[in-house]
């Protein structure tokens, strides 16, 4: 008999069920290269996908794809592939849909290696990008052309916190019959699951909260399996045949879940960016308290918002869960259980008092990754953007005075107490 | 392949082969509110294997244009012409589910077209209760959830598939979401009205293989039983998943429809 089984029971089990054999309740880890064949029949079947099953390891893996399909589940997609980290799942999705002379609609405000891949590396094979303000829908319609192939976004953006009116650009999208892709690394199936709002394909960095540790580096494609790619003229990589598999349409054979086979095919089989399955086990004993953990960050955002919010070492607090926030409207319609546990605000004293903060407290760490379940912290001013002018800092949307906290787990009055230690140091100095 | 047929775009699936229907034709019909995406699993599976495989999408399903037909007779009927403008000869019929009844009725019309019968999830008579009836017609994107989840048994509900990555819940909602919103509604009208199962049953006089799921809440076990214990010369199997069997054990349908192809064969040298 089956059930509709809730997030929080998926986040545990979906994926897996005990091994037949050995009753292992825990996913095993397949340190494994290949797979042995029964027989040659059975070795065709794999390679021609007429059936699904494991070959090898750059392409699939049972540890790998327990992680995978818990990952699909916990979205509502049709399937998942994961990978080595979130920007190979970026480039494999690029890479599947676009060709030499297509062209892609991006948000201007996303994380920097997002907009490196697209700025500076994918026009080098003949793919370009037009950048836009992501809460900007008309100038999002305005920029799709014929040979668009995908609109990018975050749903969180990274690090200005800009949250995308999701349903609004996908009615945008499915109007111009171009797939909307969207990061949703910060806020995670838990907070919000952007397919219920129209988008197409949702990638992840599993590196982050899904992770959540702090130990594994990797990613994930999700297929919402909601597209139709049928125009051959638009998107023949996906409907048109393809260079092996006797010229297999993966939309005709395939259908919903046909971006995965094609990525899987050729992304994964040709590029190699696989997951170890010792990586895929980490990521998924994650994924497991995804739900607990995520309850907790968002506890500690809203009690730091409203420690900093009214701090007199602080200049200015910027979260999509503050009334001042120029997203705050769309951010409660989208994510109504929060906006994720990033938090970026600005010292008073500027880029030295900033410099000071990072380097005095003792429990947040000062790195760059978010999404540990430690509070972590970043001054953009004296480390990623040190060599930056001011004003430069300011046309990248950062300040010298600001501040990337991601809000961890710890009791929230060690938090706080290990910030005032940070407050008090800058302060000395800058008196 | 899409060819026009009756005056609408139909797709017809051969396994990613072209078709040669000088060989055994293995022709495989999906479900209420499904298409040929059902068959996945066994489309290119089997005509890899060297058969000639059509699987077509029914009307207003899949990537097919045109209405659904509103009766198991008209199924019966469009898919009898099919075959005939196809060329295909040494058919071996395969259903799933109202597929099933398609081709009991396909077998009691033309009782001379079919070399063999397979049976998937399957019974002679589909009854269909009448909450899911309407819901397919005021809200068939919440019956089509409603159907998922009742059609996969504890691997489905668990997001496990044989298939790497897949999930068969957020996957099956979505092949339903190809069709036409009328296409499950006057499928299952058509099953529910289908009242000469018995009767067409005890006239298959070619060798049937069932493949019924110990967990089949659509179709269930008690119902297939029965059915399987009308027909003549019925080999049969329970498979320990849901309805949907084709995916939630594909590799072990497969095994059994080769094995029993590999018979039906012999049955003819002899």
């Amino acid at each position: 008999m089956s059930d509709n089984y809730k997030f929080d029971t998926l986040s545990l089990h979906a994926g897996h069920i005990p091994d037949k054999e050995t009753g292992s309740r825990a996913v095993p880890i397949y340190q494994t290269t290949s797979y042995v064949f029964k027989d040659t029949e059975e070795a065709a079947a794999l390679y021609n996908m007429e059936v699904g099953g494991h070959l090898y390891s750059r392409i699939s893996n049972p540890t790998v794809s327990a992680l995978e399909q818990r990952i699909a589940a916990l979205e509502g997609g049709t399937s998942a592939i994961a990978c080595s980290s979130g920007m190979a799942a970026m480039h494999l999705v690029v890479t599947a849909l676009c060709s030499s002379g297509d062209h892609i609609v991006a948000s201007s405000k996303m994380y920097g290696a997002n907009i490196n891949l697209l700025q500076h590396t994918m026009p080098r094979f003949g793919v370009e990008t037009d950048f836009v303000n992501p809460n900007d829908p008309e100038a999002i319609e305005k920029a799709i052309k014929p040979n668009t192939k995908m609109v990018f976004g975050e749903v969180i953006g990274n690090p200005g916190l800009d949250i995308m009116d999701v349903p609004v650009v996908a009615e945008i999208c499915k109007k111009n019959r171009v797939p909307l892709v969207l990061d949703a690394t910060f806020n995670t199936p838990f907070l919000m699951q952007p397919f219920n709002y129209g988008a197409n394909i949702v990638i992840h960095s599993l590196t982050k909260w899904l992770g959540g540790h702090g130990i594994a580096i990797g990613g994930a494609i999700v297929n919402g399996g909601n597209f139709d790619w049928g125009d051959k003229e638009k998107f023949p990589t996906i409907s048109g045949p393809h260079f092996a598999l006797g010229g297999i349409s993966f939309w005709e054979e395939f259908g919903p879940s046909a971006l995965t086979a094609k990525i899987r095919a050729e992304g994964m089989y040709n590029f190699g960016p696989s997951l170890s399955p010792t990586n895929a086990f980490y990521l998924m004993q994650g994924i497991e308290t995804l739900p607990l953990r995520m309850k907790k960050h968002m506890e500690n955002t809203h009690e730091i918002l409203t420690y900093l919010k009214d701090h007199e070492a602080v200049e200015w607090v910027k979260h999509p869960d503050l009334e001042t926030h120029p997203d705050h409207e769309v951010a409660k319609k989208i994510l109504p259980k929060g906006s994720g546990s990033i938090i970026v605000f600005g010292i008073k004293g500027g880029r030295k008092a900033g410099q000071i903060f990072i380097e005095s407290v003792q429990l947040a760490s000062h790195l760059a990754n978010v999404g540990d379940a430690k509070t972590l912290l970043i001054h953009p001013g004296s480390t990623t953007h040190s060599h930056l002018s001011s004003e430069a800092m300011k046309e990248a949307g950062l300040t010298d005075d600001m501040i990337r906290l991601s809000v961890g787990l710890e009791d929230i009055d060690d938090i706080k107490k290990d910030f005032e230690k940070g407050f008090r140091a800058a302060k000395k100095l800058i008196k | 392949m899409f060819i026009n047929f009756k005056g609408a775009k139909t797709y017809v699936g051969t396994g990613g082969k072209n078709l040669e229907t000088n060989k055994t034709t293995i022709c495989f019909i999906h479900g209420s509110g499904q298409n040929h995406l059902s068959f996945v699993q066994q489309a290119r599976y089997f005509a890899y294997k060297g058969y000639s495989v059509i699987v077509p999408d029914m009307p207003g399903h899949g990537f097919s244009d045109g209405n659904p037909c509103r009766s198991i007779k008209e199924n019966a009927e469009w898919i009898y012409d099919l075959l005939k403008e196809l060329k295909a000869k040494d058919i071996v019929f395969v259903g799933h589910s109202q597929g099933c009844l398609v081709g009991l009725e396909l077998n009691k019309i033309y009782p001379e077209l079919l070399k063999g019968i397979i049976f998937v999830a399957g019974s002679n008579t589909i009854s269909v209760n009448q909450f899911l009836l309407d819901l397919a017609s005021s809200n068939p994107k919440k019956a089509y959830k409603m159907m998922v989840t009742w059609g996969h048994g504890k691997d489905g509900a668990m997001s496990i598939a044989s298939w790497p990555g897949h999930s068969y819940f957020g996957e099956g909602f979505n092949v339903m979401n190809m069709n036409i919103e009328d296409a499950l509604k006057l499928d299952l009208e058509a099953c529910n009205e289908y009242q000469d199962g018995e009767d067409a049953s005890k006239k298959i006089n070619i060798p049937a293989l069932a493949v019924l799921a110990q967990y089949d809440q659509m179709t269930p076990l008690k119902s297939g039983k029965k059915f399987v214990d009308i027909i003549n010369n019925c080999e049969s199997h329970i498979l320990d998943c849901g309805h949907f069997l084709q995916a939630e054990r594909p590799k072990e349908l497969n095994l059994i429809i080769s094995s029993y192809l590999d018979k039906l064969e012999n049955i003819e040298i002899i």
